[in-house]
């Protein structure tokens, strides 16, 4: 099998077993996101930390094989993190749960799609012309 | 739909992430993917780029031997001997190896999509809606408010992500898993703005 073929399988099946979990779970329903914002059902946050421990544990297996991340302490981590949490609690989605929102029918989350767009095109234009520091980008 | 317990949301998510790495051998990001599939034009120059570099690969390499003999003479490729072959093939720049065309991060997150679909319909719990939530209605009110609630969510999320250079999947998940610091603080800080926000909103109702 040819490598670029290869990739497209894998991302296609981790993306949708991602979609699937996450909807599983609970994340694409407002109404249980905010009530997990509000402490008022914690279930989806111990799922969440409960995937964060699990991953840590058997990741560290693989610790020596993992590429190191360049995920830095910038200028942009403080503030861009806090824009991302107030717009999570209004729109309900981040960069994975619009899709996930989308597939169960929300046909609400087309705005917040666009509005994604919008906004990592905004920063893309805005960085190159303003902050150009190294935001030490999430992946490959 | 009937949501899974914690514990099978837990080891749900920590498959995926843990996957991720063991088949893609990079950690899970989903920011990043959305970057680059906004960022097509540039993601299909590199490709261009790295084409080009490739193809080019045995003309570079002569030339580089040429130009290594004209500056130190013929000594010193055998005093090299064949540590210089191995280092120039096995360099992912010329090769492209690590380089993933946008639209596998499309593809990425268009399955989220079907991914989402299969969960809601296989619940039988698919149904077509014009606004997001009755707590997220009584919140914002009219069906225009709320889009228009969305659009600007949506905005904000899109440019703190790359803001801060990950999301609750490369920061959150990934990042902690391998107790990154600035994922660390970049996780609290968007769960704690996010709560805050949610608390502000929740008093307005009452």
């Amino acid at each position: 099998m040819k490598p670029i073929i290869k990739q497209y399988i894998f991302y296609a099946f981790l993306g949708l077993a991602m979609g699937f979990v996450v909807a599983r779970i609970g994340f694409a329903n407002y109404d249980e996101l905010h009530r997990m914002f509000i402490f008022a059902d914690l279930r989806m946050l111990f799922s969440f930390i409960g995937a964060v421990v699990l991953s840590m544990l058997i990741l560290a297996l693989f610790s020596k094989k993992i590429p190191k991340q360049n995920k830095i302490f910038q200028p942009g981590t403080i503030p861009g993190s806090m824009l991302f949490g107030f717009g999570w609690a209004i729109s309900g989605a981040c960069p994975s749960l619009v899709f996930v929102q989308l597939g169960s029918g929300k046909l609400a989350a087309i705005f917040t799609l666009v509005g994604i767009y919008l906004g990592v095109l905004l920063h893309k234009k805005i960085h190159a012309r303003y902050f150009r520091w190294d935001t030490g980008s999430c992946g490959v | 739909m009937e949501y899974w317990p914690w514990w099978l949301g837990a080891i749900g998510l920590a498959a995926v992430s843990v996957l991720n790495f063991l088949l893609l051998g990079r950690l899970l990001g989903v920011s990043g993917s959305w970057a680059k599939v906004v960022g097509w034009r540039d993601n299909q120059e590199r490709s261009a780029e790295l084409k080009s570099l490739a193809e080019n690969k045995s003309g570079m390499d002569d030339a580089l031997l040429a130009e290594t003999l004209a500056e130190f003479g013929e000594a010193s490729l055998q005093e090299l001997g064949n540590e210089s072959d191995t280092e120039i093939s096995s360099s992912p720049v010329i090769t492209g190896e690590q380089h993933t065309p946008w639209t596998v991060h499309f593809v990425f997150l268009f399955f989220m999509f079907i991914g989402g679909l299969l969960a809601a319909l296989m619940s039988g719990n698919f149904k077509l809606e014009l606004t997001l939530s009755p707590i997220h209605s009584q919140i914002f009110g009219a069906d225009w408010e709320v889009w228009l609630a969305l659009l600007s969510g949506g905005v904000m999320v899109g440019f703190g992500t790359q803001m801060a250079g990950g999301c609750t999947s490369g920061h959150g998940l990934s990042g902690c898993a391998r107790l990154i610091p600035a994922s660390l603080v970049a996780t609290v800080t968007f769960m704690l703005s996010a709560m805050l926000l949610s608390f502000m909103m929740e008093a307005s109702l009452r």
